[in-house]
């Protein structure tokens, strides 16, 4: 029997995974298919985070460093588990590289994808240069300026979008994707911060700033920042023949289609499931839920197992997550592998 | 913004890099973004229902016949807007005539078949015009509400029946010609009654009885076919072929807009074709394909997603809306905003309304002329068709003779030969693009 | 002004159709589909608000809209294409339509009165319009540049070379079979029943001429017989 714990995917999940089983005393094997640590924050240029306002390349950089310090941590970069036999207690994982090692537990935190606008076409992204993503807005607003990427004049009004790939069936993404309001609040208030004179409104369905974030974030973006909050779903992006974008919506508290001129158009895009997942299923001999998420099992008292047993989910590879949520979801899991060990072992002894 | 760095897939990239990340950091960091996540390859499973799927459930289920495209009719693929493949014929057609455009625009139909001839397809055997066909009566639906699902149904299948049997007489095999809709309505009401009559076993068994009482079933079934092709499907993968084998006018000073049908792209509209030689792969591509595979400048502009104000009963009897519509959204802006030599159409509706609602406009002191024509028009012109004897330009209320003459063809020249051809036609010599003995199926009785 | 009771039966008649539950699934109120309704520029009309009516069992709001809103609707289906629900506002439309003429609500007989002409045509021959409806002295609105040659519409038509064009009373040459079987289909679908309820008039001469044509039929069938 194998008492180390093998995870999967070196994000805020899977880093809080391994600190978490190193923390007993249990050997971990962390393997990230790409060459650095840190998952979707650090992989795609996050900012600030929400709700600590913390630099991601900071707060993540704790998280690496915990679990690269760690004797019991051993990191596999830039490959992929590519087989997996054995059962709980004894799997034996082939990697890409060629390698094998053998674990009694497996974590998956393998997370998500995020959600591509060029798939809603009619939103204007990769039509039009001042079209941008939530991750693009917030490495513009680290490089510390405000400006329109197609001639770099500051905007006078930047809309931003909620629910691209997100609540949408058309496209088959009928999920919320949970963080993208309070992270477009909180980029609202910087973009003010940044740039005085450029006007902020974002487009909504609901808003979704869930628990503490409501004030934090949704009243103080209005408050302090006169971010105005319009309900209306966008129809389609177009651009003018000044070079503005012309956004076409209907306010539906007003109860009128409109047509305003924005500078900068920001898409807050959603949780797509990970595209390997197919891959992930397939080789972890795990199921996916219908959205194409990796599927749980029984929940209340097999809390983050997966359909196959000796394998445990969490995070966003079970649906769109939060930062904050995923790290507990890794510590949980952490819990549940080596507990489930150590019953193991004491069932072996006895 | 930096020119020397790469711009990255939306002019993303070099204007993002200088963050406080280092150089390395913040390359990797964005280079994500120029990783295409496509829906068009990303599997969106069991969640978006592909109609064509049931389809084929139920012929093996013993309940239809699905009218096959064989490699006979020369099939070439297409993307559509999640990326599913759709084979579109290219020979062995059925020509669904649209009643709007041979009532009202009699160059559209006969632009198409004068290309076709040129490309060398043979009336008869790669292409057949016949009598026994109707309108697909959606025009009076959506107008009026007179009709309903399964008369609509029953009009469709009657129709598409014919398609599939109309070879016999000529001595070939069943489903030797396949169904072309030249109506864009037609087009976007067919797939709607598809997809109605694929998912309700009650509609097909009521209408069932009437195509049997028709004889029209096949082995006691309906025929539904593979895929519901419109002409300007046909026009897009043939395209290149057009351009490369027949076109004689260079139209690369010309500029024009493109106006997509809502009844093409929007209805059913993981149906339509979206190609990424063709504005990115983000607008529907038919229509722009054929202008831009003829070298014209293609214009975007800020009102293309809108509609044109056709209304179907609104062109009646809502002529005001009709004709605001038409010269605010589309007219003006395309004149004004882009300064357009041409808007070209791909729908029978949308063209009308275009054409004929420009100079009502000087009432309101909205003076705005646009030539309007369809892709195939402009391709048939192009390529050399006279402008009134084949594309039929007289028939066209908008100023066409000013793109006709952008061309360098002298329009005052084409009528004089026209209105000697008209001498000609009285005395009974006509010139036929087609034999017409090949049009009479089973003719009209005393006529 | 109808009762309660009566509004209720328009309203179920608009639930029961088929397609009601494919049309409407229930609404975010996102506003989509107003925000790219051209008719919503114009009219006082909403998708959104035809959605959320029928949504919330509003029955008088319902049949109040069906006096005169929803005849608003262009059918462009753009608010389909759009919506996140995947409802389509002008799918609904189209079946409270058809439930107007079903119980012959005035306004749905006011919209059909001008569309006579084109329903004439369409049950008589197949074809929904012909040359001959749109001369250029019946649109004067659309201007003295409609007819760039001059000459009568029929030999206008036949210099257009394509035999099935050569028509002026159709758009394209019906053969007779053809129109006989769409008189069985409008028979067999309960469109002609319908047709009678809004316009008994229109639907005479109709009888009348789908009578005639029946029978020159038969004629010709025996005819080909006795041949």
């Amino acid at each position: 029997m194998s008492d180390a714990v093998l995870v999967v995917g070196a994000g805020p999940t899977g880093l809080a995974a391994a600190a978490g089983v190193a923390s007993v005393g249990r050997k971990v094997i962390l393997v990230e298919k790409e060459n650095v640590l840190g998952g979707a924050p650090i992989l795609s240029g996050y900012a600030k985070l929400v709700p600590s306002g913390e630099w991601a390349k900071d707060a993540m950089g704790r998280m690496v460093k915990r679990v690269a310090d760690s004797k019991l941590v051993t990191i596999h970069k830039g490959t992929k588990v590519t087989k997996v036999e054995g059962g709980p207690g004894n799997f034996a994982c082939t990697l890409a590289n060629g390698q094998t090692v053998n674990a009694g537990a497996i974590i998956l935190g393998t997370g998500f994808t995020h959600f591509d606008s060029i798939n809603k076409p009619e939103w204007g992204f990769g039509t039009f240069e001042d079209v941008v993503t939530t991750t693009q807005m917030e490495q513009m607003v680290a490089a510390g300026k405000i400006a329109c990427p197609s001639d770099g004049r500051t905007p006078e009004r930047v809309a931003i979008l909620l629910c691209v790939g997100s609540r949408d069936r058309q496209i088959g993404r009928e999920w919320c994707s949970k963080i993208c309001c309070t992270v477009s609040t909180n980029l609202a208030m910087e973009i003010k911060e940044l740039s005085p004179s450029t006007d902020v409104f974002i487009y909504y369905m609901d808003i979704r700033t869930f628990g503490l974030y409501e004030d934090k974030f949704y009243w103080k973006s209005q408050e302090e920042f006169r971010t105005k909050f319009v309900k209306a779903r966008i129809a389609e992006v177009t651009r003018s023949p000044d070079g503005r974008l012309l956004v076409k919506g209907e306010d539906t508290l007003v109860k009128r289609p409109i047509v305003i001129p924005f500078d900068i158009v920001v898409h807050a895009i959603g949780m797509d499931p990970n595209e390997l997942n197919p891959e992930i299923a397939r080789v972890f001999g795990v199921g996916l839920e219908k959205h194409g998420y990796i599927e749980r099992g029984e929940q209340y008292t097999s809390t983050f197992s997966s359909t196959r047993p000796g394998i445990y989910v969490g995070g966003s590879a079970l649906g769109p997550e939060d930062i904050d949520t995923s790290i507990s979801h890794g510590l949980a899991m952490a819990m549940r592998a080596v507990g489930d060990l150590a019953a193991m072992g004491a069932r072996a002894a006895a | 913004m930096s020119t020397t760095e790469p711009k990255g897939i939306a002019g993303h990239g070099a204007f993002f890099q200088p963050t406080n990340l280092s150089p390395e950091d913040a390359r990797r960091a964005t280079a994500w973004v120029e990783k295409v996540v496509d829906k068009r390859t990303v599997d969106l499973g069991e969640r978006m229902d592909d109609v064509r799927d049931h389809m084929w459930e139920l012929e093996r289920e013993g309940e239809i016949i699905v009218h096959r495209i064989t490699d006979a009719h020369r099939p070439r693929m297409v993307k559509t807007l999640f990326g599913w493949d759709k084979k579109i014929p290219t020979a062995q057609l059925w020509h669904h005539k649209s009643c709007g455009q041979c009532g009202n625009i009699p160059g559209y139909p006969t632009s198409l078949l004068w290309t076709m001839n040129e490309l060398g397809m043979k009336p008869g055997t790669d292409y057949l015009d016949e009598t026994d066909q109707t309108s697909c009566t959606a025009w009076n639906y959506h107008g009026s509400g007179i009709g309903n699902v399964e008369s609509l149904a029953a009009v469709f299948l009657r129709n598409f029946h014919q398609a599939y049997v109309s070879a016999k007489k000529l001595g070939l095999d069943a489903g030797h010609f396949y169904p072309l809709v030249h109506c864009g309505t037609s087009y976007g009401n067919y797939k709607e009654i598809r997809k109605y009559l694929v998912e309700s076993p009650e509609l097909r068994e009521r209408v069932k009885k009437i195509l049997g009482k028709l004889g029209r079933l096949v082995d006691g079934k309906l025929v539904i076919p593979e895929e519901i092709v419109h002409y300007s499907e046909w026009v897009h993968v043939m395209r290149n072929d057009i351009v490369s084998k027949l076109q004689k006018i260079d139209v690369s000073h010309l500029r024009v807009t493109v106006h997509m049908a809502c009844h093409y792209s929007k209805m059913v509209h993981e149906d339509a074709i979206y190609d990424p030689e063709v504005m990115g792969g983000n607008r529907a591509a038919t229509g722009t394909g054929m202008a831009q595979a003829l070298g014209a400048q293609v214009i975007d502009y800020s009102t293309w997603y809108d509609c044109c104000g056709f209304g179907f009963r609104h062109i009646i009897s809502e002529r005001e809306f009709t004709r605001s519509f038409t010269i605010d959204r589309k007219i003006k802006v395309a004149r004004e905003e882009a300064n357009a030599d041409l808007m070209l159409g791909i729908d029978t509706g949308c063209i009308t309304t275009m054409d004929k609602n420009q100079w009502i406009g000087r009432a309101h002191e909205k003076n705005y002329s646009l030539p309007i024509m369809a892709d195939i028009q402009f391709a048939a012109l192009a390529c050399g068709a006279d402008p009134f004897k084949i594309v039929q330009l007289q028939w066209h209320a908008s100023p066409c003779e000013e793109v006709v003459e952008k061309m360098g063809i002298s329009w005052a020249e084409a009528k004089r030969k026209f209105e000697a051809y008209l001498a000609e036609v009285k005395a009974g010599k006509i010139e036929y693009l087609y034999d017409p003995k090949l049009a009479d199926s089973m003719s009209r009785a005393a006529a | 002004m109808a009762t309660y009771a009566e509004m209720r039966e328009i309203y179920e008649d608009i639930t029961r159709d088929f397609r009601y539950e494919h049309e409407l699934n229930g609404c975010l109120n996102c506003g989509i589909c107003t925000a790219t309704c051209p008719s919503a520029q114009f009219y006082d009309y909403s998708p959104r608000e035809i959605v959320q009516l029928l949504w919330t069992e509003n029955v008088e709001q319902v049949y109040d809209a069906m006096q005169e809103k929803i005849w608003a609707c262009a059918q462009c289906m753009t608010c389909a294409a759009r919506c996140p629900f995947k409802n389509s506002p002008g799918g609904l439309v189209a079946i409270m339509r058809e439930v107007a003429i079903k119980h012959g609500m005035q306004s749905a007989k006011d919209v059909l009165r001008p569309f006579g002409r084109v329903m004439l045509k369409l049950i008589t021959t197949g074809n929904q319009l012909s040359p001959d409806m749109i001369q250029p002295d019946h649109f004067p609105d659309w201007g003295p540049n409609i007819q760039k040659v001059e000459g009568d519409l029929k030999t206008l038509r036949r210099a257009i070379p394509m035999k099935t064009l050569q028509t002026t009373d159709t758009a394209w040459e019906v053969s007779l079979k053809t129109s006989v079987e769409m008189y069985t289909i409008w028979e067999m679908t309960g469109v002609l029943k319908s047709l009678e309820t809004m316009d008994e008039n229109l639907y005479d001469v109709i009888e009348d001429f789908i009578d005639e044509k029946k029978e020159e039929y038969e004629d010709w069938l025996e005819e080909q017989e006795e041949d």
